[in-house]
């Protein structure tokens, strides 16, 4: 299973939190179906619930209030975010990413770029994500094939993105926004040295 | 409220038309889906124009036909025993979405036209390969279906609210006020009215929407807002996904109690509940839009509202079935089995839901086969088997009729959906991305091994939900020519 998804990232735990939920569930549903009365006799004729139902209704209310003041302390938007140490420009186009370092004052039309970029280790960069046609979704993947964030490209906007490589080796980007017939082959490589 | 034999007859004639039209439908959507897992286990090849337009008919046709058919179960629960609605509309609207159906399957699998269900703006212009008839062909379409759709929710919104003094009452909303005199709401009519007025802005929506992609399809020098645009798309979408899931939720308030012998009626803290969701349920749909940086930083605030919006929700009915069923004296015939399995469905779905709504979750999950996982379970696992113990409720002779076949059937389903959705739960943990017709260009040689292998067990999954979704149309169907024909 471990080899199927790696347990230690953002992915694992979503799974973990979805088995426990469903095994919640299944737990549920069985005890709802084996408590019912084999006989007229057996059956209660109410079951009144709402204590504990307001006892459900505080507790989700502080736990999703927890949730929400942690959670929102990690927000990937640039607003949360120090100065990057490099900024590098992308710009998405059916069917292939343009990269180069710095930014740019041309349009995503008129832009050039490269497939293939290099960035330093542990530094933090912040890409600016541009389209020049349609959406397209910049999705950065480790080479286990992990996705580790993804922000849109747009036509008509700018979508700032930070992110800091921690180790080195080749990063993937992938499509993640359909975008027409060749979608899935939308590639480009991060060298991060 | 009565009804005359003949009256009573035309109405069950009407729903007895919609459940045969989802009885055929619903498996060829299906098979569409399945050939796009077989496509991406590399089981079989397809081109890639044929793929997505299958995916766009696929989508497309799911939530059409999952939503219009529980609009006809509710229209059917309403007119034989709450408000007078007028048959010659309920067939109106049924022909409209037909043409609307005919005309999308005419712009997908002759068009070729394959922008996926939610049509991105500008992609439909930007693909050379659709070309502009089968564009405008969908989008007439959509305005057709969404046409049939808004008169219907009208008259039913309007029939109620003349029953029963106007539309705050309908609301609840004089339960909160004390009035003395007040006619007892039942919970169905509370849920409906929620469910079709929310229905009914987003409908209104896409049918904006699609009048300006007539627009550019003509003018072509006109240029939209791409990101005003994807949000009234998914506003659409997705709120109209949410809508079919709370109407179906609702019939199962008008159900249950004549199963359980308990009564579930209207009170101050479910008016309050639903008053709230029918708030919360309108922002749904903009943890899609998490990754848009560019959005409004206030809409990125979403995350509360999804996250609130469970309160209410599971607090109410989760409850209000550990109430009906507890220590009851339920028979477990296929109708309440299907109910209670199919608020299984809706609370995993959500807990996925819930995950995916979390920001810092959001950049990992989003775009990944974890969005259709958590999709197709408060939908097939959801939805549609609320939508089947409708169809054994409307044509068993007794509520607790043993079905051996029905149930066996229905055990195959389930363990067949939940296969196939553990693959696509399975695919979203590993990153696999979504709407990828072939996993062949990902230049990731491992993810693409786990992409395939995971795509052809689902498509064993997928043949073991169909054969048991056969089995219960067999039991279906033989229920159906003998209640239709009673000296069969």
């Amino acid at each position: 299973m471990s080899q199927l998804i790696p347990i230690l990232t953002l992915q694992g735990l979503a799974g973990i939190i979805l088995l426990a939920g469903t095994l919640l569930v299944i737990a549920g549903v069985i005890l709802l179906i084996a408590t019912s009365a084999k006989s007229d006799k057996e059956s209660i004729g109410e079951y009144k619930v709402f204590k504990k139902r307001s006892h459900y209704f505080i507790g989700l209310s502080v736990v999703f209030v927890v949730i929400i003041f942690v959670s929102l302390q990690f927000l990937p938007y640039s607003r949360f975010q120090n100065d990057a140490d490099e900024v590098v420009t992308v710009v998405g186009i059916q069917w292939d990413w343009q990269m180069a370092h710095g930014i740019t004052n041309k349009t995503p039309h008129q832009f050039l770029g490269k497939n293939e970029i290099s960035l330093p280790v542990k530094k933090r960069i912040k890409f600016i994500v541009m389209s020049d046609d349609v959406m397209h979704n910049f999705g950065i993947y480790n080479s286990k094939g992990i996705l580790l964030t993804q922000v849109e490209a747009m036509p008509q906007y700018k979508n700032e993105l930070q992110y800091t490589f921690n180790q080195q080796g080749k990063y993937t980007i992938l499509c993640l926004e359909y975008c027409g017939l060749v979608h899935g082959f939308m590639t480009a490589t991060i060298h991060v040295n | 409220m009565h009804l005359t034999p003949v009256e009573l007859k035309k109405q069950r004639r009407l729903a007895t038309t919609w459940s045969i039209t989802f009885l055929i439908l619903f498996p060829l959507l299906i098979a569409l889906g399945l050939l796009l897992r077989l496509s991406q286990s590399e089981l079989m090849k397809l081109l890639l124009a044929n793929s997505y337009a299958f995916l766009t008919l696929h989508g497309w046709g799911m939530t059409g036909v999952l939503f219009s058919v529980t609009f006809a179960s509710i229209w059917f629960l309403i007119s034989t025993r709450f408000a007078r609605l007028n048959i010659n509309v309920g067939y109106f609207v049924y022909f409209t979405i037909l043409m609307g159906v005919t005309g999308l399957t005419i712009a997908t699998l002759i068009g070729k036209f394959g922008p996926g269900w939610y049509m991105l703006y500008p992609l439909p212009f930007k693909d050379p390969t659709w070309v502009p008839w089968s564009i405008r062909m969908a989008t007439v379409s959509i305005l057709v279906l969404s046409t049939g759709w808004l008169i219907g929710i009208i008259h039913v919104l309007s029939a109620l609210a003349k029953e029963y003094g106007g539309f705050t009452n309908l609301l609840g909303w004089q339960y909160l006020v004390n009035q003395k005199s007040r006619k007892e709401l039942p919970p169905i009519i509370l849920i409906t009215t929620v469910s079709l007025t929310v229905g009914l802005i987003s409908i209104i929506t896409g049918i904006i929407l699609m009048f300006i992609y007539l627009f550019q399809s003509y003018e072509t020098v006109l240029i939209f807002d791409p990101l005003l645009l994807k949000n009234m798309s998914f506003f659409f979408g997705r709120t109209l996904s949410s809508v079919t899931l709370y109407c179906a939720a609702g019939w199962m308030y008008a159900l249950l109690p004549e199963f359980t012998g308990r009564e579930w009626k209207t009170n101050k803290t479910l008016v309050y509940a639903w008053n709230a969701t029918f708030f919360l349920i309108l922002f749904s749909y903009l943890h899609h839009l998490y990754i848009h940086f560019a959005q409004l930083s206030s809409m990125q605030y979403a995350q509360i509202t999804s996250h609130l919006s469970a309160i209410p929700a599971t607090a109410i009915t989760m409850f209000g079935v550990i109430m009906q069923l507890y220590h009851s004296k339920t028979k477990w015939s296929i109708v309440p089995l299907m109910i209670l399995l199919g608020m299984g469905g809706w609370a995993i779905g959500s807990i996925a839901e819930a995950v995916d709504s979390t920001i810092v979750f959001n950049k990992a999950l989003n775009n990944t086969l974890w969005i259709p996982a958590h999709d197709h379970t408060y939908t097939l696992m959801g939805i549609v088997l609320f939508i089947l113990a409708f169809l054994f409720y409307l044509f068993s002779e007794k509520s607790n009729e043993k079905d051996r076949v029905a149930k066996t059937g229905f055990w195959i389903f389930v363990i067949g959906g939940y296969g196939f959705l553990l693959m696509l739960y399975l695919g979203g943990l590993s990153s696999i991305p979504q709407s990828y017709a072939r996993y062949a260009g990902m230049r990731i040689e491992s993810m693409h091994k786990k992409a395939v292998f995971l795509s052809q067990i689902s498509v064993w999954f997928i043949i073991l939900l169909l054969i048991g979704l056969f089995i219960m149309f067999f039991s279906l169907f033989a229920k159906i020519l003998k209640k239709e024909n009673p000296e069969l």
